[in-house]
C-alpha cells in the first residue's frame, strides 16, 4: 500500500504495514500499562499531590518495562484537578521518574477523558511516524484539590501588585471586605448551568426512565466483575501498590443488591421524576494515576515487548446540554456510531465494550439511546436503532463505580486493562487453532458534554 | 409594537445621563408626599391624570469598557465587545427614570411592580457606539390590582433606531383615568401560581404538561440584588437588603427581574443571534436567597427559557425570537 492511499484512511488493519512512511500510517500499539491502586478521597493518598502520584504511576511502568534511564519519545498526561503550579505537570513527572530527563513531555486536558485523548494523541503521533514510542497517563486527586481564593480577593491580590504608590495600595486594600477573605468553594458544576454532574445524569436518567433496580445491578456487577478480576490476577502486570494500598480501595466485592438498595438517593431529588441515583450507583471522588506504554512494532520488538493491542482510530463528539438538546453525559452514544461507520463495523462486531461508568444511569442511558428506534432514526440518522451490546461484553472486569474514578486516570485504567485483556483472548484463538480480529471499544463520556470513543484490536 | 399613542412630540434634553442615586431620592420623596398628604390620599382610588406627553432624551451615551466587563462576569457572559441588550438597558435605564421622577408622572415611583419587558434589537451595539437614547411613558391603563404603565426606550446610533425596549410597570392601588383597552402586556405578576408546576411525579400520563426538566440551575445569594445594583446602578430598594425591602412590604429582597431576565439571556448564549426579540414576562418574584430551577427549550426559531423555584413556583419566562421584517 502506497503512503497516499493510506492517507485519510483511519481503517488501516493491524500489520498491513511495516516501518514508518513519513505522512503514512503505521500501527501504534499498546504495550503495557501501569497505575496506582486508586483511593477514596481522604483516603491512604490524601496528602499525596497530582505529581507526586503521577510520578509514582510512570515510575512503576519504567521498572516494570526496564525503562530505566531511557529516552521515551514523548510523555503526554494530565489531570482535571490541577493546580496552576502544575503548568508543566507531566513534565515534572518524567524530570522525578526514572527516565531520561531527555524524555519530553506535554499536557493534555479534557475532561474526564483526559487520559484517552491523551492515548489518541500519542497513538496518532506513532501512526504517523513523528514518534517510536511514548508514554499516554493521567491523574487526579480530589483529595489534594485546589481551592480557589474569592474573586474579589484574588482581583484585588492583583491589583496590589500592580499599585505603584502606598496610597494606591491603601486603596486596593481598602475595598476588601471580610467575606472576601473566605475562598472560594469547589464546585463540580457545569460553569454554564450551574449544575452538577450528578444532578445532570439525574435529569437524563429522568428522561430515559432508567430504573433503580437496573442501576444498583450494574453497580454491583462493577463490583463483582473488578474483585473477580482482582483474584483472577488481571492486575498483576497492570498495578503497582502505593503508600501500603495494594488494591481499588473503593471495591466493595462482597455487596449485595440489597445493601446497594438501602441507600438513600442523593442526585435527582427536586425532579417530578422519582430520584435513583445513590453514592452506591455513582463513582466516587477518587485518588489515582494511570499510564499506557505506547510503541510501534518495532520499537516494541528492539525492547523485547510484545504488543497487547492497536490503536486504531478514534472519534470525539459533544452535545449540546446548555439548551437542553442532550443529556451532559451522552456525547458518546454520538461518537461511537460515528467511529463504528467508518469501519464498516457494528456493535456486535466487537468483543470488548468498555463505557465509562460516571454513573451507572450514564451507562444505562448510553445503552438506552443504542436501543431506541427514534433516537437511531432522528438523532443518529439511521435506519433504526444503532443496536444492543450483550452484557457478557461490557465492562468485563468492571469499571470506575467500583475502581474508583480519579478523572483523568480514568482512560488510562480501561485502556491498559482492555489491551491486556485482547491479548489474552486472541493468544487463546490462536492456541485454539482460530484466528480472527478481536475488537475492543473504549467510551469516555466528559464534562461540557464531551465524549471520546476508541477503537482497539488485538496485536 | 405598542398600542399608544407612541413617541411624543415634546422633547427635554439632559445635558448627561442622571444619576439615579438622586432620582430615586426624588422619587421616594415624590411617592411619600403624596401618601402622606390629604390630597394624596384622596386620589388613590381616583383616576390618575393622563401621562405628560414628553420624552426624555440624552446623546451622546457611551458604555465604559470595566463597567461592561463587570455586567458581563455577573451574568456569566464572556466580556466582549458587544453590549448585551440587557447591558443596553443599564444605559438607557436613567433617561427612563427621569421620565418617572419628573413632576407631573402620575404614578409613584416606589414600589411599582415590573411585570413584563420587551426588547427589540436590530442590531448589536458595540463598545464605542455613542448612543443617544429617548425615553417616555405611554399605555397608562388599569389593571385589576392598580394601574400599568409602559416606559419606552429607544436607542439610536447614527440616526438608525438598534434597539427599542419597552418595560411595563404596575403602581398598585392607584386607578388610572384613561383608557379602558387593556391590561397591558404579557406578565400576570401575580404572587403565587403561575401556570405550570402541577407538582405530578413528571410522567405527564394525566395529560397535564409535567414541568420540563431543568437545563441549569441558579442560586443566588442573599446579596444578589446589591450585585446586581453595582453594575446597573439601579439601587432600588426592594432589592437591596431585607431592611429596606420590608420598608416597601417584602419580607426579603427581590432579585432584581432585569437580573434574572438577563440571566436567562445569557443561559441561551451566542445562540440568541444579533437581531432579536427578547421577551420577560414576570410572575412570582424571586425571594433572596433563593434556588431557581431554569428549563432552556427551542421555541420556534428561537427559545424559551422558564424559571421556577422550588415547589413549581413560577418566577419568569423570557422569549428570544430571531427579529425578521425590518
Amino acid at each position: 500500500m502506497t503512503p497516499s492511499s493510506t492517507l485519510g484512511d483511519p481503517g488501516t488493519r493491524v500489520g498491513d504495514h511495516s516501518g514508518a512512511v513519513p505522512g503514512g500510517t503505521r500501527p501504534a500499539y499498546v504495550l503495557g500499562g501501569n497505575r496506582t491502586p486508586f483511593a477514596r478521597a481522604g483516603g491512604r493518598y490524601a496528602h499525596a499531590s497530582n505529581l507526586d502520584l503521577l510520578t509514582a504511576a510512570l515510575d512503576g511502568l519504567v521498572a516494570r518495562h526496564g525503562l530505566q534511564g531511557e529516552r521515551v519519545g514523548e510523555v503526554a498526561a494530565g489531570a482535571v484537578l490541577k493546580h496552576s503550579r502544575d503548568f508543566n505537570l507531566t513534565r515534572e513527572a518524567v524530570l522525578g521518574s526514572a527516565l531520561s530527563a531527555t524524555t519530553p513531555a506535554y499536557d493534555v486536558q479534557q475532561a474526564c477523558a483526559t487520559g484517552l485523548e491523551a492515548v489518541v494523541g500519542l497513538a496518532n503521533k506513532i501512526r504517523l511516524g513523528q514518534l517510536e514510542s511514548a508514554v499516554a497517563g493521567g491523574v487526579d486527586s480530589a483529595s489534594d484539590a485546589p481551592v480557589a481564593l474569592n474573586d474579589r480577593l484574588r482581583r484585588a491580590l492583583l491589583d496590589l501588585r500592580r499599585a505603584r504608590t502606598p496610597q494606591a495600595r491603601l486603596a486596593v486594600l481598602a475595598r476588601l471586605r471580610p467575606g472576601d477573605l473566605a475562598p472560594e468553594a469547589p464546585t463540580a458544576g457545569e460553569p454554564r448551568t450551574g449544575l452538577s454532574m450528578g444532578e445532570h445524569q439525574a435529569i437524563t436518567t429522568a428522561q430515559w426512565g432508567i430504573t433503580r433496580a437496573a442501576q444498583d445491578e450494574l453497580a454491583l456487577r462493577s463490583h463483582q466483575r473488578l474483585g473477580a478480576a482482582w483474584d483472577a490476577g488481571v492486575f498483576d502486570d497492570l498495578v503497582t501498590p502505593y503508600r501500603g494500598l495494594v488494591r481499588d480501595a473503593n471495591l466493595r466485592a462482597d455487596t449485595s443488591l440489597e445493601k446497594l438498595a438501602a441507600l438513600k438517593p442523593v442526585f435527582g431529588r427536586g425532579l417530578d421524576a422519582p430520584a435513583t441515583m445513590t453514592a452506591g450507583n455513582s463513582t466516587p471522588l477518587t485518588d489515582g494515576a494511570s499510564t499506557v506504554l505506547l510503541g510501534s512494532r518495532e520499537w516494541a520488538a528492539e525492547h523485547g515487548l510484545t504488543p497487547w493491542a492497536a490503536v486504531v482510530d478514534a472519534e470525539v463528539a459533544a452535545v449540546d446540554f446548555v439548551h437542553g438538546e442532550d443529556g451532559l453525559l451522552l456525547a458518546p452514544a454520538f461518537a461511537v456510531p460515528r467511529l463504528l461507520a467508518r469501519h464498516g463495523l457494528a456493535l456486535e462486531d466487537l468483543d470488548l465494550v468498555e463505557i465509562h461508568e460516571a454513573f451507572a444511569a450514564t451507562v444505562l442511558c448510553t445503552l438506552a439511546a443504542w436501543e431506541s428506534e427514534t433516537f437511531g432514526r432522528e438523532r443518529l440518522g439511521l435506519d433504526g436503532a444503532f443496536g444492543t451490546v450483550k452484557e457478557d461484553r461490557l465492562n468485563v472486569h468492571g469499571s470506575s463505580l467500583a475502581a474508583g474514578h480519579p478523572f483523568a486516570a480514568t482512560g488510562g485504567r480501561v485502556v491498559a486493562t482492555v489491551a491486556q485483556e485482547l491479548h489474552r483472548r486472541r493468544a487463546e484463538l490462536r492456541a485454539a487453532g482460530e484466528d480472527r480480529p478481536v475488537r475492543a471499544l473504549v467510551s469516555v463520556c466528559a464534562a461540557g458534554g464531551l465524549g471520546v470513543a476508541a477503537l482497539l484490536e488485538a496485536a | 409594537m405598542t398600542d399608544g399613542p407612541g413617541r411624543p412630540r415634546r422633547e427635554t434634553v439632559l445635558p448627561a445621563v442622571p444619576a439615579l442615586g438622586g432620582l430615586y431620592a426624588a422619587g421616594a420623596r415624590a411617592s411619600l408626599r403624596a401618601r402622606l398628604s390629604p390630597a394624596g390620599r384622596a386620589a388613590a382610588g381616583r383616576p390618575a391624570p393622563a401621562l405628560p406627553d414628553v420624552a426624555h432624551v440624552v446623546r451622546g451615551v457611551t458604555a465604559d469598557a470595566d463597567h461592561l466587563t463587570a455586567y458581563q462576569h455577573l451574568l456569566g457572559e464572556s466580556a466582549t465587545d458587544t453590549l448585551p441588550p440587557g447591558f443596553v438597558h443599564v444605559l438607557a435605564f436613567p433617561v427612563a427614570m427621569s421620565v418617572m421622577t419628573a413632576p407631573g408622572f402620575p404614578l409613584p415611583l416606589l414600589g411599582m411592580v415590573h411585570l413584563a419587558n420587551r426588547v427589540e434589537q436590530r442590531r448589536p451595539v458595540r463598545l464605542g457606539d455613542r448612543l443617544d437614547v429617548r425615553a417616555w411613558a405611554q399605555d397608562l391603563h388599569p389593571h385589576p390590582r392598580g394601574t400599568s404603565v409602559r416606559l419606552v426606550a429607544e436607542v439610536e446610533v447614527d440616526g438608525e433606531t438598534v434597539w427599542t425596549g419597552v418595560s411595563t410597570y404596575l403602581a398598585k392601588g392607584v386607578a388610572a383615568g384613561v383608557g379602558a383597552e387593556g391590561t397591558g402586556m404579557g406578565g400576570t405578576g401575580t404572587d403565587g401560581t403561575g401556570t405550570d408546576g402541577t407538582g405530578t411525579d413528571g410522567t405527564g400520563t394525566d395529560g397535564t404538561d409535567p414541568r420540563p426538566l431543568p437545563t441549569a440551575r441558579w442560586r443566588l445569594p442573599a446579596d444578589t440584588g446589591r450585585r446586581y445594583a453595582a453594575v446597573s446602578g439601579d439601587r432600588n430598594p426592594l432589592h437591596l437588603s431585607v431592611a429596606t425591602a420590608r420598608a416597601l412590604g417584602q419580607p426579603r429582597p427581590l432579585a432584581h427581574g432585569m437580573h434574572t431576565a438577563a440571566r436567562a439571556l445569557a443561559q441561551v448564549g451566542p445562540a440568541r443571534g444579533d437581531a432579536l426579540v427578547w421577551t420577560a414576562t414576570f410572575g412570582s418574584p424571586v425571594r433572596l436567597p433563593a434556588t431557581v430551577d431554569v428549563a432552556v427549550a427551542r421555541a420556534g426559531d428561537g427559545w424559551t427559557v422558564t424559571g421556577t423555584g422550588r415547589g413549581g413556583r413560577h418566577h419568569l419566562t423570557v422569549g428570544v425570537a430571531p427579529l425578521v421584517g425590518t
